[in-house]
C-alpha cells in the first residue's frame, strides 16, 4: 500500500454553470489515469468537499485526454450571482480537489 | 496545399485586455478575430446599462476596439465576429459606425444579429402555451416571484454564416452561443451546411467547429492562463499570447500562439480548456449540434503547435435554451483585518460583536456569512483544520462579512451599524473598502427551453 497525492499525478480546472460546478481532473500520464479511474470515485470527491456540495456528484471518464470530469450539483451556494462565498465561480474547486489523497 | 482558415480567440470576457488581439492584428496572424463578451451573468449587467440609457446595453469594449483595433484589422482584410452586441446590437452598430467614420474608415459592412432577446415576449410565449419549465426544478415560470432582468435565447451559427456570406467585415451579435461564433465562420469559409438533414460526416464537421470554438472562446485560458496543467507557468503571463486555430476543411485544427508573446500552447493547455465548463463530455449541447468530445485527439506536433481533431456530432436539439435573469435582492460585503498579537481571537471577538449588532437592527438580513481570509475564506467548511498553536500565532488575519437582504436600505444600515467597531472593537481593525461593497444586485437564473420556431433571428447590414 502506498499513499498517492492527487497533486503529484494530475492537474485540474473547474468552472461554473449556474449552481453546478464541473471539475476536470487531468492525469499527468496514462499510468496516472488508470490510478484515477480506479480510485478517484465520485463518492470520494463528494466526501472531500463535504457541505460545500449539496447535491449529487457525477463522474465522466474521458479516455482520449486521460481525464475525469466531475459534475457537482448544488455546489455553488445557489449560483455565482446569489452566492455569499468568496469564490463565487468555484474556480478553486480545482485547487481543493488537488488536495485529495488515496491509498493504492 | 488546400485552404485553411486562421481564427484567433481574441477576447475571453467583457472587460478583457485588447492587447493580445492587437498583437495578432499587428502581426497579421489570423483571418478572423472572435471576441466573446457574454458570460452567463453579463446580460444582467448590460440590462442595467440599457435601463439607464436605451442607447446602451452592449459590451462597451467595442468602443475601445473601434478606435484602436478594428481599423487596423480591416486594413489587413481581417474580419471580426463578436456577441458584444449584447442586448442592443443596433445601438452597438450605430456607435461603432460613428467611431469608424470619424476615423475615416469606409467601405465596411457591419452586420447585426438580433431576435435572441425575448424579455418583452415572455407573456406572449406563455400565452402561446409555453410554460417555460425551469430545467432544474421543473416549475412553471408563472410560479416565479421575482421580476426578470433579461431573457435571452442561445442562438446558433446560421446568421453568422449568412452575414459573412453577404460580406460583413464586422458582426455584432446578441446572444449567439459562444462556440457558434466560430462555427459560423467555418460554415461560411468551407460551405458547411448547418440546417436540414445532415449526414454523419456533416454532423462531425459541425462538431469540430463547435469544439474549436469552445477552445477559443475563453481567450488566454487555452494558452497557459489560469493553468495548473503547466504549473509553475515557466512563461510570461503579463503579455500572454491568445490561441489561434488554423482550421482545415476536414475540421481538424492546428493551435498556435504568437511566438513573440508570452503564454504557452501545449497538449496540456488545450486539455484543460477542453474540460472547462463541460458536463457530460459525450453530450455537449449547442444550438447547432450535440457534440461528442470523448473521441477527440490532441497531439503536440512541436513546441507551441498542437493538433486537434476527431469530435463527433449528433443532430441538434429540438429546442433552444433560454435563460431568464431574475432580481432576487442584494448582497453586501466588507473585509476587515487584524494583526498579531491575538489576531485569531480578535477576529472571533469582532464577529461576535457584528452578530450582536445585527441581531438588533430594525431591518432584516436574510442570511449572513463570515469567512476567515487565510484560513477558510475560499474553501469554507471543506478547508482543513488549522492547528491551534498556528492560529494563536498568526501574523495577520482577514474577516470577510457577506449578507443577503431584500432592499438597498438594509445594506447601508448594516454597514453603518458596525463602523463603530473601528473605535469600539478589538484593537487595530482595518476596514477595506472604506464604505463596503454595498448592494450588489443578487440575481438568479431561470434556465428553460423554447421551441425554435418561436424565435425569429434577424440579420441586418449597415454600410459605411
Amino acid at each position: 500500500m502506498s499513499r498517492i497525492k492527487l497533486i503529484d499525478i494530475a492537474s485540474a480546472r473547474s468552472g461554473d454553470k449556474n449552481d453546478v460546478c464541473n471539475i476536470g481532473v487531468m492525469a499527468n500520464d496514462i499510468a496516472a489515469y488508470s490510478l484515477l479511474k480506479q480510485h478517484l470515485t465520485a463518492d470520494k470527491v463528494k466526501q472531500h468537499f463535504g457541505d460545500m456540495i449539496k447535491g449529487e456528484v457525477v463522474r465522466y471518464e474521458w479516455d482520449t485526454i486521460e481525464s475525469l470530469n466531475f459534475v457537482c450539483h448544488g455546489a455553488l451556494d445557489g449560483g455565482a450571482s446569489r452566492s455569499l462565498r468568496m469564490d463565487t465561480l468555484g474556480k478553486n474547486f480545482s485547487s481543493h480537489v488537488l488536495r485529495l489523497e488515496f491509498e493504492v | 496545399m488546400s485552404k485553411t482558415v486562421k481564427i484567433a480567440g481574441a477576447q475571453g470576457f467583457y472587460g478583457d485586455s485588447p492587447m493580445a488581439a492587437m498583437n495578432i492584428v499587428m502581426e497579421n496572424a489570423a483571418n478572423y478575430l472572435v471576441h466573446d463578451a457574454l458570460a452567463e451573468l453579463t446580460l444582467s449587467i448590460l440590462q442595467k446599462d440599457k435601463l439607464r440609457n436605451p442607447e446602451e446595453g452592449y459590451a462597451k469594449d467595442i468602443e475601445v476596439l473601434a478606435k484602436v483595433l478594428y481599423p487596423a484589422a480591416f486594413a489587413n482584410g481581417m474580419r471580426v465576429v463578436t456577441n458584444s452586441g449584447g442586448l442592443n446590437p443596433e445601438s452597438a452598430a450605430e456607435r461603432v459606425k460613428a467611431i469608424l467614420s470619424k476615423a475615416g474608415v469606409i467601405g465596411i459592412k457591419i452586420a447585426t444579429i438580433t431576435g435572441d432577446d425575448v424579455l418583452n415576449r415572455l407573456g406572449e410565449l406563455q400565452e402561446a402555451g409555453e410554460e417555460l419549465l425551469n430545467m432544474d426544478t421543473n416549475l412553471a415560470y408563472s410560479t416565479s416571484k421575482y421580476p426578470p432582468t433579461h431573457a435571452n435565447v442561445y442562438i446558433g451559427a446560421q446568421k453568422v454564416k449568412d452575414a459573412l456570406d453577404q460580406g460583413a467585415n464586422l458582426i455584432l451579435a446578441g446572444r449567439v452561443a459562444d462556440p457558434c461564433l466560430t462555427l459560423g465562420i467555418l460554415a461560411h469559409e468551407f460551405g458547411w451546411q448547418l440546417e436540414g438533414n445532415l449526414s454523419q460526416e456533416q454532423l462531425n464537421l459541425l462538431a469540430s467547429g463547435i469544439s474549436i470554438g469552445h477552445l477559443l472562446e475563453c481567450g488566454g485560458q487555452a494558452s497557459g492562463g489560469n493553468s495548473y496543467a503547466e504549473w509553475p507557468m515557466d512563461y510570461k503571463v503579463s503579455n500572454l499570447g491568445y490561441p489561434i486555430a488554423e482550421v482545415s476543411a476536414d475540421g481538424s485544427a492546428i493551435f498556435t500562439k504568437l511566438s513573440s508573446q508570452g503564454g504557452k500552447m501545449s497538449r496540456n493547455t488545450l486539455r484543460e480548456q477542453l474540460v472547462y465548463e463541460i458536463h457530460d463530455p459525450s453530450h455537449y449541447i449547442t444550438p447547432d449540434v450535440i457534440v461528442d468530445l470523448t473521441s477527440v485527439e490532441i497531439k503536440e506536433l512541436s513546441p507551441n503547435t498542437v493538433l486537434f481533431k476527431g469530435a463527433k456530432g449528433k443532430p441538434r436539439p429540438e429546442k433552444l435554451k433560454l435563460t431568464i435573469g431574475q432580481m432576487e435582492g442584494y448582497i453586501t460585503e466588507q473585509f476587515f483585518f487584524f494583526s498579531w498579537p491575538y489576531a485569531y481571537v480578535k477576529s472571533q471577538k469582532f464577529i461576535e460583536a457584528v452578530k450582536e449588532i445585527w441581531a438588533n437592527l430594525p431591518v432584516s438580513i436574510d442570511r449572513m456569512q463570515f469567512d476567515l481570509v487565510g484560513i477558510n475564506g475560499i474553501h469554507g467548511s471543506a478547508a482543513p483544520e488549522i492547528p491551534k498553536a498556528y492560529l494563536d500565532n498568526l501574523n495577520e488575519i482577514g474577516i470577510r462579512v457577506a449578507i443577503k437582504h431584500k432592499d438597498e436600505r438594509t445594506g447601508k444600515m448594516a454597514i453603518a451599524a458596525i463602523t463603530c467597531l473601528g473605535l469600539n472593537g478589538p484593537p487595530g481593525v482595518i476596514s477595506i473598502p472604506g464604505w463596503g461593497k454595498m448592494n450588489r444586485a443578487m440575481l438568479s437564473l431561470w434556465p428553460t427551453l423554447v421551441p425554435r420556431e418561436l424565435i425569429h433571428e434577424e440579420l441586418k447590414m449597415h454600410e459605411l
